[in-house]
């Protein structure tokens, strides 16, 4: 078995991590790129979401490295994403690819043997013990709260950094060597070790800069190549900015959400708003767009792949955010023939709209 | 009091029993007109840009209908079977209109779990007090208003004449004569039957769904799938009309599951969004019958593939 994933943003950090534990052979597609994406509008139907295309690029470009398994989570939500699986098994066939899908679903969906069955495709092909197993997972939670962590950080720290360029650098060079990584246990040490530096690089705490929040739909806010690496942009302009959706967030909330004790203050803050989970992470988008402009941020931008369902009703319903609470708030909608120029205008206009904001004292009146 | 009940979205299908229910409540209920051109642009006017036809649609009539009444029905259904949802559109569907237009009258949004006679008590319960405080009233309204839905019969199942194709998609595509551009009396003058979803049993549709490895989870797409693969295995019809609004989310995935099943069967895909030219559809629709013609006509002669 050679397994192989679609990207997501450091997930494929973490997903290594645990492979690398278990023994399991894998292949890591090559970072998302336009070629992923022209495979997968090639072959995919029309009208589905982004993050479909360009999961069907890293499948085809995973498969031509010799996989033949590959892993995908499913979801029984009303949003698409839980009817993926099905669509890629059958796309993948018509290609002439012979793989084998494992689908790690909610257990309510498909029965907790039925899921144990699934894991155990996984993990039963690794010769480990059973402790060792359970390392492998704990090691690959830890790899991706850390990796999650020191992104917030440099993005946070990227608006008061003295020397320009630093948070941006050290972040890259940070994923690249845990990529070189043998180990699970090296790669924690690498990324504790970034951490570290990361927090003890030179900052003018009296700078105040520009506060933006990232919000919107998981994947494309995660994945940088479908947002057009908006946060290293954002850094790039010396802009802090945090988004609240991470691999380590989701993680979490999956674990608590039988309990009901997840996000509780994002639930609390969209309450308002938006008071039942109406599928996707449209709860999530109108809590974090309250939160962030509680918290003093100057603005939130929200992006989206192109008819995503639940994130068109958050779109309609931030303009009264906006209003309500005096908070910019822009939306990007973002699909296969998104221009990158027209993009970037925009962002640099909204940042221009709220450096005036912040000068012109009236505005606020 | 007047309750104003907007005739979009899934109004099709259940207007039975919101009327008789609040009739019987003692308030007097008025509906939007037919989708008409003014509704039309009104929505696109109010509705956020990237949603589908019918939504803007519902927008409009929403707004045609808003200053007439004191109590406005915004549906917000949730489930209309166990384990199984509609789009998220339908469940955030009064966060967005109350949002995007202003001056609203009160409004009745809360959540329709209609999974069981119980679960829709429910709803009425708390839907009844806005108009009358007698619970007696209410539970002989919401009874009466049961009896109505169950009694109510929705779907087309043309006897005509030799040809019959199976009309796909969505309740409110397929019934508001406006969005589809009478699509159905096109087909009739040309000499087409065509059959609904609603005549096919639930166990035949459920056969067909215990064939994809996985149960699909919104509702309309279960009944589509099943109703379209079961007419087109069991050689019911000649062929199949999918109506799919532009951008619909579900569609995307439906059409492409049907398609994978059904191979080479004869399926016409019609997509309407706020801009559709009906003599487009018109041409589409004359040729794919044509075809399906010449398709019967020459049905003993072998295939030029083999």
């Amino acid at each position: 078995m050679k397994a192989t994933f679609p990207h997501m943003g450091n997930v494929y950090l973490a997903v290594k991590a645990l492979l690398d534990g278990l023994g399991i052979d894998y292949v890591i597609p090559p970072k998302n790129n336009k070629t992923a994406l022209d495979i997968g509008s090639l072959h995919s139907p029309e009208e589905i979401c982004l993050p479909y295309k360009i999961m069907i690029g890293n499948y085809v470009q995973a498969v031509e490295q010799g996989a033949d398994t590959i892993i995908f989570v499913g979801s029984c939500g009303p949003c698409r994403l839980g009817e993926y699986c099905e669509l890629q098994i059958n796309l993948m066939k018509k290609l002439g690819y012979n793989l084998n899908f494992i689908v790690i679903d909610y257990p309510k969906d498909i029965g907790i043997k039925e899921l144990f069955k699934r894991i155990n495709e996984i993990s039963g092909v690794s010769n480990k013990k059973a402790h060792e197993k359970l390392n492998a997972l704990l090691n690959a939670i830890q790899v991706i709260n850390l990796i999650d962590k020191i992104e917030e950080m440099a993005h946070m720290y990227a608006g008061y950094e003295r020397n320009k360029g630093e948070c941006k650098s050290l972040l890259n060079k940070c994923k690249n060597e845990a990529m070189q990584s043998k180990t699970p246990i090296e790669m924690i040490k690498i990324l504790k070790n970034y951490q570290q530096k990361l927090k003890y690089i030179s900052i003018d705490i009296n700078k105040n800069p520009i506060t933006i929040a990232i919000i919107g739909e998981i994947y494309t806010v995660i994945e940088p190549y479908s947002n057009f690496y908006i946060e290293e942009k954002l850094m790039d302009y010396g802009i802090s900015s945090r988004r609240g959706l991470s691999p380590s967030w989701w993680v979490r909330n999956a674990a608590l959400s039988p309990l009901k004790i997840n996000s509780y203050k994002i639930r609390k803050n969209a309450k308002k708003y938006l008071s039942i989970p109406i599928g996707g992470h449209a709860v999530e988008c109108i809590g974090e767009a309250v939160t962030a402009s509680n918290e003093g941020f100057d603005g939130a931008i929200q992006i989206f792949p192109m008819g995503c369902m639940p994130e068109i009703v958050s779109k309609s319903i931030l303009p009264t955010i906006s209003k309500d609470l005096d908070f910019p708030v822009m939306s990007l909608v973002v699909d296969d023939m998104t221009g990158e120029a027209g993009y970037i205008t925009r962002i640099e206009a909204f940042i221009d709209l709220l450096e005036r904001r912040r000068e012109d004292v009236l505005s606020r009146c | 009091m007047i309750v104003g009940i907007p005739k979009g979205l899934l109004y099709y299908k259940y207007h039975p029993f919101l009327i008789t229910f609040f009739k019987e409540l003692g308030a007097e209920v008025i509906t939007s007109e037919d989708t008409n051109k003014d509704i039309l642009d009104l929505g696109v006017k109010y509705c956020v840009d990237e949603a589908c036809l019918p939504i803007k649609i519902f927008h409009g009539h929403v707004v045609s209908i808003k200053d007439k009444c004191d109590l406005m029905v915004i549906p917000r259904i949730m489930q209309l079977n166990k384990n199984e949802f509609i789009c998220p559109k339908f469940c955030g569907l009064p966060e967005m209109v109350l949002n995007s237009i202003d001056n609203m009258p009160p409004t009745i949004t809360d959540p329709i779990y209609a999974i069981s006679k119980n679960t829709l008590y429910r709803w009425a319960k708390t839907t009844g007090t806005r108009v009358t405080h007698d619970t007696f009233k209410i539970k002989h309204a919401y009874k009466k208003a049961y009896e109505s839905l169950i009694n109510h019969q929705t779907g087309i199942n043309d006897k005509l004449n030799n040809m019959k194709i199976a009309l796909v998609g969505h309740p409110y595509n397929i019934y508001d004569n406006y969005i589809n551009m009478n699509l159905v009396s096109k087909l009739n003058k040309l000499g087409v039957a065509v059959e609904t979803m609603e005549f096919t049993q639930d166990f035949l549709i459920n056969l067909e769904i215990n064939n994809l490895y996985k149960k699909p989870f919104w509702t309309f797409a279960r009944e589509n799938y099943g109703f379209a693969v079961n007419a087109a295995t069991e050689k019911r019809v000649d062929g199949i009309i999918y109506i799919s609004s532009f951008n619909c989310g579900i569609d995307s995935v439906i059409i492409e599951l049907i398609k994978d099943r059904i191979g080479s069967f004869p399926f016409l895909t019609l997509k309407v969004d706020e801009h559709t030219g009906e003599a487009g559809i018109e041409t589409r629709v004359e040729a794919f019958t044509d075809m399906l013609e010449r398709r019967i006509q020459n049905e003993s002669n072998i295939p030029t593939h083999g």
